[in-house]
């Protein structure tokens, strides 16, 4: 029963890493991409942890497993994060599909100040 | 009330020294035995409180999951289907919360939501700027954030 | 599933997460070599770390030896380091706004 749940999370998130790698070569530029990297890619990590978790029983290793889990879920949305902003303040255009731009305009210095939106510098 | 949740784990931790194997399993069932016996002290020590914030903890958890699995359904969606028409957006997000601890959480749900991705603060902690990748209508989705999460974290850390 | 056993399949499930893996691997090769910015690359990399955790715990799986766990963790908190060191070179490219290091520079470039 163990090793049936195991195989069908192992396929599932092999999957979710897949639609990461196809997104990241389909969207067409940076920030489209990060959404598939960020999401899919954490979750396919996420899901292996989770599948080993279960797979080994033993809360030593179960533990370590879900805590690597955890740790996954902080921190990729902070690089995610981080690298949007270093990119759009280096100057990284954004695609020429892009509908609204609410942050144009909004970082004052190359050191990535940011003004709010109700005060427009 | 984090207390009372050291407690909780402390006593999971004595029901596995007393049946003496640390195994998760047992782990686990003696933190729901624990549990229960704070529930039943409630009268006395007023652990209600602590329960009542224990679910909507643990509501804003399961919430969060289920988003992160809808917003790779989406991403996956719009990954593998044949039609590149795409209407990303920056969308400025103005903020009702205010401490940097909660801001942060809001952000880091935000990326993992599907199709938004929260790119930068401003200096004065106002405004959330969210990069989306797929939004008709911007109005909209500051309503859900707004009445979803951000309502959700003031209830649950507040 | 009626003519396989559980063992069975869960071999068989080794065999296609470790050729979806791989599969993904190329494909963010193939984005680290097109770019076409360097936040494409770096992005591709982090990509590459997080697959490289999965390509980990397989192998983990395959081989029943739990000490690879460990070293998919250790990878991860290295690629998240490595991800925020890109993202702040991206940021300055060669300014460093720091005055002491600054100065240092220009002391440097006076000498």
């Amino acid at each position: 029963m163990i090793s049936v749940i195991t195989g069908v999370l192992l396929i599932t998130a092999a999957v979710v890493n897949l639609i990461a790698a196809i997104g990241i070569l389909r969207f067409p530029d940076l920030y489209t991409r990060m959404h598939a990297a960020s999401k899919a890619g954490t979750l396919g990590a996420g899901l292996m942890l989770v599948t080993i978790a279960i797979h080994s029983g033993e809360i030593e290793i179960a533990s370590r497993a879900l805590a690597g889990a955890a740790f996954f879920l902080l921190t990729a949305p902070i690089s995610a994060h981080l690298l949007a902003r270093a990119a759009y303040v280096a100057g990284i255009e954004p695609w020429e599909g892009t509908k609204v731009d609410h942050l144009k305009g909004h970082y004052t210095d190359k050191q990535g100040h940011l003004s709010s939106d109700d005060e427009k510098s | 009330m984090s207390n009372l949740f050291l407690i909780n784990v402390l006593m999971a931790v004595a029901w596995c020294a007393v049946l003496g194997s640390f195994t998760l399993m047992n782990l686990l069932f003696g933190f729901a035995v624990s549990s229960g016996a704070l529930w039943l002290t409630r009268e006395q020590y007023r652990t209600s409180k602590y329960f009542h914030r224990f679910w909507l903890v643990l509501g804003l958890v399961l919430l969060f999951l289920k988003e992160l699995v809808l917003s790779v359904v989406r991403v996956a969606w719009l990954v593998i289907r044949p039609s590149r028409s795409l209407n990303p957006s920056f969308v400025s997000f103005p903020l009702t919360v205010t401490k940097a601890h909660e801001i942060t959480l809001l952000a880091n749900l935000i990326t993992l939501t599907p199709g938004t991705l929260s790119v930068d603060v401003s200096d004065d902690n106002k405004t959330l700027y969210i990069h989306c990748i797929d939004v008709d209508d911007v109005d909209a989705l500051r309503r859900d954030i707004a009445e979803g999460f951000e309502r959700k974290i003031m209830e649950a850390l507040r | 599933m009626t003519d396989m056993s559980a063992d069975e399949f869960y071999q068989l499930a080794i065999y296609i997460s470790f050729g979806l893996s791989i599969l993904a691997f190329l494909l963010t090769i193939l984005r680290l070599v097109l770019g076409p910015t360097l936040p494409d690359r770096i992005l591709s990399l982090d990509l590459l770390v997080t697959l490289g955790i999965g390509f980990i715990v397989i192998f983990t799986l395959a081989t029943g030896y739990y000490a690879y766990l460990d070293m998919a963790i250790a990878l991860g908190l290295v690629g998240f380091l490595a991800t925020i060191a890109f993202a702040r070179f991206v940021m300055h490219q060669g300014e460093t706004n720091d005055p002491l290091i600054d100065d240092g520079l220009e002391q440097v470039d006076k000498d």
